[in-house]
């Protein structure tokens, strides 16, 4: 086996071997959709706005999943990786300790998408809600989403001066964001520029595409491409800012 | 055959002077130590070699090597312990050296390594589970699972107890008797005396002496102390104007007498003449320690091992 699978298959290990991070991507969000769902059956009328529809639940639970992996797991694994010295001790091996960010990365990615799909499942038949109806737009909306946020988790981790610091930073940008999401308040009711921001904040526009995407309409360009520009600009950031000792 | 040329080093951080004149040479098959104080520059000096640090001045050759343009080549050839390096908390030991094995060209066997680093027992417990002496012998272990020419082991010993010391002395040695070329950094001065076959001391950046250990013993003078507490009176003046005291010292009812190392000899045989019954008799040898501080001017902090929170850079 090559270096970079090696440390694929080592950080998947290590990713499962830590209770907190599985409950975070397969029993959290499905736990959330259960509490917040079932009381929602029935309930919800066509007075109820953006948290009336049917798919803006089970969108914010795959979200959520993808967000926490991003802005919790992701940040905190490499700040411990650079304050153990764990890049540097890469550094001097023939390996490039670049291909370590990567796994972990590539870790996150394949627990997000598992999360999501048990989520999905979860949904589909716990709460007998239809599978996503437009699934190329659920599939692009989902993508995009997930290189959004792990690239915000990723910034989190580069310009966090230590792990510490990036496991509060990681909730403190995660819950406004949620907030922004219309997860407490619905878009509908806040403040229209706070809408505005909503819509094009990370979550907010992953939920909405998701949602959309869901329900089998198309998901708004505009969003898509909010989400694709900071994909990009926070990569560029992170490669830019990041520390490696 | 030297496998590390380094002249003229330096490297400065900002307009702080890590190294400023740093020159030297390693010999194939020799452990060889590079000694100072904290912040003498040991550790840029080692990091420049391990091409992990571009240099700012001067030339650094590894296997005949450029640390930096060939650095894929040299981290194949050259092992590497760091100080205060650790691994993930759940990373069993088996699996970190499988890891690291699958990075290089010429890997070692991990059960002949786990067996020879007496870590056997412990091939399925995860790091955090680890002693300290345990997690140092990982360390050094994943140093070797590449079958490096050269090991280079940093500040080995510190934070370990006294048998975890003796231990991982005795570990070094070993290494060196597979073949392999070992620079120790330390500053630790009873380990380069145990361990060295030559070793430069650096201070403030430059290099102060490059020698064996007992060549550096024999740049401060044989000097010799004898101590004892006279049990009869007796006479500082004729212990003085014995053959070859170079001086008599009272302090308490502790008699100190100076001299070449025959000094013993003659202080016994004239207190045995005078009839002077004695107690408490002790011999110092120069060591390291007075080498280091006629070297340099001052101490090094350097006969108690440093507490783990201490680093030096």
């Amino acid at each position: 086996m090559n270096a970079l699978s090696k440390l694929i298959a080592v950080e998947a290990k290590l990713f499962l071997r830590e209770p907190v991070s599985l409950f975070f991507v397969f029993a959290l969000p499905l736990g959330l959709m259960l509490v917040f769902g079932l009381p929602q059956r029935g309930a919800s009328g066509a007075d109820a706005g953006q948290h009336g529809e049917l798919t803006f639940l089970p969108a914010l639970a795959l979200a959520l999943t993808i967000g926490m992996l991003a802005l919790f797991t992701l940040p905190m694994a490499l700040g411990i990786y650079r304050e153990r010295r764990v890049l540097r001790r890469l550094a001097t091996t023939p390996v490039n300790p670049a291909l370590l960010l990567v796994a972990q990365v590539v870790v996150n990615l394949v627990m997000g998408v598992a999360g999501a799909v048990v989520t999905a499942i979860g949904v589909r038949f716990l709460l007998d809600q239809p599978a996503p109806a437009n699934v190329p737009a659920f599939v692009l909306a989902f993508l995009l989403g997930v290189a959004c946020l792990f690239a915000v988790g990723l910034l989190i981790a580069a310009l966090a001066p230590s792990a510490r610091a990036a496991q509060s930073i990681g909730p403190a940008l995660f819950f406004p964001l949620l907030f922004l999401a219309g997860a407490w308040l619905p878009r509908d009711q806040m403040p229209t520029v706070l809408a505005r921001i909503g819509d094009y904040s990370p979550l907010g526009a992953t939920v909405d595409t998701l949602a959309a995407a869901w329900a089998g309409d198309s998901p708004a360009w505009p969003q898509l491409l909010a989400l694709a520009v900071t994909a990009v600009a926070g990569s560029v950031l992170a490669t830019r800012f990041f520390r490696w000792e | 055959m030297p496998v590390i040329e380094v002249e003229h080093l330096h490297k400065r951080y900002g307009d702080k002077i890590a190294v400023d004149d740093v020159s030297f040479t390693v010999d194939q098959g020799e452990i060889f130590g590079v000694l100072g104080p904290n912040g003498a520059g040991k550790t840029t000096t080692v990091e420049c070699v391990q091409g992990l640090r571009r240099a700012d001045g001067g030339t650094v050759r590894v296997l005949g090597l450029d640390p930096v343009r060939d650095r894929t080549e040299v981290r194949q050839r050259v092992g590497a312990q760091l100080q205060e390096s650790q691994l993930p908390d759940k990373l069993r030991v088996r699996e970190a050296l499988d890891l690291y094995r699958s990075f290089y060209r010429n890997r070692a066997d991990i059960d002949e390594l786990l067996d020879d680093l007496g870590l056997a027992t412990q091939r399925d417990t995860a790091f955090h589970k680890l002693s300290g002496g345990q997690k140092q012998r990982l360390s050094v272990a994943l140093a070797l699972v590449g079958r490096p020419e050269i090991a280079i082991l940093d500040e080995l010993t510190t934070g370990l107890d006294p048998q975890g010391r003796r231990d991982t002395w005795d570990l070094v040695e070993r290494i060196r008797d597979r073949g392999v070329t070992v620079v120790l950094v330390t500053h630790f001065m009873e380990e380069a005396e145990r361990l060295c076959d030559r070793l430069a001391i650096i201070d403030t950046g430059r290099v102060v002496a490059i020698d064996t250990p007992s060549g550096l013993l024999s740049r401060v003078g044989t000097e010799h102390r004898v101590h004892f507490r006279p049990l009869d009176p007796v006479d500082d003046a004729l212990l003085a104007a014995l053959p070859e005291v170079t001086g008599v010292r009272r302090s308490g009812d502790e008699v100190t007498v100076t001299g070449p190392e025959q000094v013993l000899q003659t202080v016994l045989s004239a207190l045995a003449e005078q009839k002077v019954r004695y107690a408490g008799l002790r011999v110092e040898q120069p060591t390291l320690d007075d080498a280091f501080v006629s070297l340099t001017g001052r101490a090094a902090r350097a006969t108690t091992p440093p507490s783990t929170d201490e680093r030096s850079s």
